[in-house]
């Protein structure tokens, strides 16, 4: 049924893409992270014209499938930047930008509006008293905020985040429809140079399947120390 | 071929809309039954069964969608055949549903399952000492009670499936996405943000639909839910 031989060697040659694959999850996440921050904060603090656009975007993202969103962002993010550079007077060809910037940004921002509501939920699970106390000991707002607010809240986003990369992980697969090489677009280029396309596709399950297990097993690590320091 | 009007855009994506929501119902319905069935299995702990569920639903979970429908639309064929089940010419279309359906039924077992779970064991036992048969006590107090906690949770399955009918044009299927990538080829990639803005207004459109109708139920089923944890019952 499946060919042995070809499974090992496919193994190891989709292995070669996972570090990458990984680092640009990582990446993404972590800008998904600062832009989910900054949306929280807008609708957090009511900020006049930045919470409808907030809200706005939320909608569009809620209903627009991310590979349409890649498609419209492969399309026009080169134009979008290139009218910038030249309102700038800037010498930079945006044409070239590189589609896997222009994954980066489209996953990030889909990704980010989950994420605002994640990190909302879990700095609201902070009590108010926690950051009354804390001032009253003398913390000014900011050392309150990174010693007080942000410890207690990373235990409640920590499981989110978790299942949040693996959405970035899922979600980079689809860089094959612009031309991005991550474990899925290897297999698929592995398959159609040796026409064994079950067996790729398979051993790329699995390795997702494998990160996955890995991921849910370190943050529930990770959570388990960090409700001990608590 | 000369640059379509926005309008003959939409009426050119809607001609093949039929074909998306074909496999969206199949899906949902399909999926709505195997989560169904999954989760019965799971929460009845029968021995053997309850492994593979458990496999099943982490494996729709952990794996992206574009490869589940890759792996169905390959596997699948030579994996029957080995039983003697003739299924070589089984169509994208096919193949498609039955990628979603597992997908959407591996991930509705979670939701299902923690909202069986959400039903007092209290209900099981007055139910019982009342003489309920376990039939009776499942279709009448149980699964009752079980709907309105599912129902945001199948709410936000329901969108990931739309979502994710989306990339069945990967497999050959013409459906809307498909077609949008006709019409941006055929105009010499002069309309793409165009295209795909309004393939992005057509989902948009869907989404809410099923938000709306969600919506609905959980207004319907309000009254089942009972005034247990934070909230105080609201008087229907």
């Amino acid at each position: 049924m499946l060919n042995m031989e070809i499974l090992v060697d496919n193994f190891f040659g989709i292995l070669t893409v996972v570090p990458q694959t990984v680092a640009l999850a990582i990446t993404i996440f972590i800008l998904s992270i600062l832009i989910g921050t900054g949306m929280a904060l807008v609708q957090e603090y009511n900020v006049p014209v930045l919470k409808q656009v907030v809200m706005l975007f939320k909608l569009f993202l809620r209903g627009t499938p991310l590979i349409v969103f890649i498609f419209i962002m492969y399309y026009s993010l080169p134009s979008i930047i290139g009218y910038f550079t030249e309102l700038m007077n800037l010498d930079y060809n945006a044409s070239n930008i590189s589609p896997v910037v222009i994954l980066i940004v489209a996953v990030s921002l889909t990704v980010s509006s989950f994420q605002a509501e994640t990190i909302r939920g879990s700095f609201l699970s902070v009590s108010y008293g926690q950051i009354e106390a804390a001032r009253s000991l003398g913390y000014t707002p900011f050392q309150a905020f990174k010693r007080i607010v942000t410890p207690q809240a990373l235990v409640e986003a920590l499981p989110e985040f978790g299942s949040a990369f693996l959405v970035v992980m899922k979600a980079i697969s689809l860089g094959f429809m612009i031309t991005v090489v991550d474990i899925f677009a290897e297999a698929r280029l592995i398959a159609a140079s040796n026409s064994y396309y079950v067996e790729a596709f398979v051993v790329a399950a699995l390795m997702y399947w494998g990160v996955a297990a890995l991921v849910v097993k370190l943050t529930g690590k990770y959570e388990s120390y960090l409700v001990s320091r608590t | 071929m000369i640059t379509p009007s926005t309008w003959e855009i939409v009426s050119l994506l809607l001609d093949v809309a039929h074909i998306t929501f074909i496999i969206l119902l199949a899906s949902a319905v399909l999926g709505l039954l195997l989560g169904a069935v999954l989760t019965m299995i799971n929460v009845k702990n029968i021995p053997v069964l309850k492994q593979i569920t458990v496999v099943i639903s982490s494996f729709t979970r952990s794996v992206p969608i574009i490869i589940q429908l890759f792996i169905v639309y390959y596997a699948l064929p030579p994996l029957l055949g080995n039983f003697g089940i003739n299924v070589t010419s089984m169509s994208a279309t096919v193949a498609a549903i039955l990628a979603l359906t597992l997908y959407h039924g591996g991930y509705l077992t979670e939701v299902l399952r923690a909202a069986y779970k959400a039903v007092e064991k209290g209900q099981h036992e007055a139910a019982d000492s009342l003489g309920y048969t376990p039939t009776k006590k499942f279709f009448r107090i149980i699964l009752p009670q079980t709907v309105p906690v599912a129902l945001p949770g199948w709410g936000n399955a329901l969108i990931h499936l739309i979502h994710d009918t989306s990339l069945v044009f990967a497999l050959g299927v013409a459906d809307i996405m498909g077609r949008a990538e006709l019409i941006a080829a055929s105009s010499f990639g002069m309309n793409q943000v165009q295209v795909f803005l309004i393939v992005a207004a057509i989902y948009i459109a869907v989404t809410f639909l099923s938000d709306g109708m969600v919506r609905l139920f959980e207004k319907k089923t309000q009254k089942f839910k009972l005034d247990s944890g934070l909230k105080a019952k609201r008087v229907a």
